[in-house]
């Protein structure tokens, strides 16, 4: 039983640290993000938009890949964590473990989105269809993964001032 | 005459015990942990503990099972068992000899023994206060636990440990049995 709670105290600190580490290039693939789409010629409006460079697509695409890999590890390292028997969840890890129902459909779906819209977009189309929710399905993933992290560490009490 | 004798006979193990024996009623033994970014409690209630009285003083011991402290997180409440290696050593355990004097005293200064994550540590005159509510008494006071008195490497969260302080709150309520 020791065993099997140093094995689970292992993993869900593997879990947290990745948990964390992903944040850093899901950060980046939204500040990059505006890059790598195609913008409306504001000096002339009847004119078509203007492609994104390839180089802020390949940065858009290889930080969403980033994510998405690490995003696998940290899950997998929750999935491994072992279940002590009779425990039911309780409290803040409730709501951690029920968003994974919008955060994982969502890293799942983002890249695939991505990849169609990018597809359209090489073929000179205008990104349509269910390519075009995209950026609404990335942006519910960021909220649901930051949602995630503070669910998990509620209530916050901010004592770094007390030295004692 | 021997019909006072006898009557007394039969009548002083009824009046000897109900006084030298005690048994734990009703308790909460809280555990508070302090970081930067939470301050927790942890409570039991389901501590038994006995109470013994002779002429050379009070022994009381009280035992409480480490997975029946609470935070109100699962996820907590097992690191924490992990973390004091609560399947190897499932119960902590508190003895403590008072002299008969003190069991009437509002203020007893007790000696702990605290066998707790495999260790056995010593607490000497820890301040408790009690109250008398009719035929029970109230006991209550903190120990000044810390980590390292029970070598727990203390957990982290975003790698800044807990505080190595982690005071044990005690209120118990024990009646003669």
């Amino acid at each position: 039983m020791q065993r099997k709670l140093n094995q689970r105290t292992h993993d869900l600190k593997v879990h947290q640290t990745l948990g964390l580490v992903t944040v850093v290039p899901l950060c980046a693939a939204v500040i990059v993000a505006g890059g790598a789409k195609s913008k409306r010629n504001k000096a002339d409006p009847t004119a078509p938009p203007i492609e994104p460079g390839s180089e802020a697509v390949d940065l858009h695409a290889a930080l969403g890949a980033a994510t998405a890999t690490l995003y696998g590890f940290t899950a997998y390292y929750a999935i491994r964590a072992p279940r002590i028997p009779g425990v039911k969840p309780k409290g803040a890890i409730r709501l951690h473990r029920d968003l994974v129902w919008i955060h994982a459909p969502g890293m799942i779906l983002t890249p695939i989105l991505g990849g169609l819209a990018l597809s359209q977009e090489n073929a000179g189309e205008k990104v349509h269809g269910i390519a075009s929710a995209h950026q609404y399905v990335a942006w519910t993933t960021v909220g649901a993964y930051g949602a995630s992290i503070v669910a998990v560490s509620w209530p916050i009490h901010l004592k770094f001032w007390d030295k004692k | 005459m021997k019909f006072a004798v006898a009557l007394l006979l039969a009548v002083s193990p009824l009046a000897a015990p109900a006084q030298n024996q005690w048994v734990l009623v009703k308790s909460t033994l809280t555990w508070h942990i302090t970081h930067p970014m939470h301050e927790v409690d942890g409570a039991s209630h389901d501590a038994k503990g006995k109470g013994n009285c002779t002429a050379d003083g009070c022994d009381f011991l009280i035992a409480v099972p480490v997975n029946t402290f609470n935070s109100g997180d699962s996820n907590r409440d097992l690191h924490m068992l992990q973390t004091v290696r609560g399947a190897q050593f499932p119960m902590v355990i508190v003895r403590t000899h008072l002299p008969q004097s003190a069991i009437g005293s509002p203020t007893i200064d007790a000696d702990l023994e605290i066998q707790f994550a495999g260790q056995t540590v010593h607490y000497s005159r820890v301040p408790l206060q009690r109250i008398t509510k009719g035929t029970a008494i109230e006991i209550t006071g903190t120990v000044p636990a810390t980590c390292s008195d029970f070598k727990i490497d203390r957990p982290s969260f975003l790698t800044v440990p807990i505080r190595n302080e982690i005071p044990v709150t005690v209120d118990a309520t024990w009646r003669p049995m």
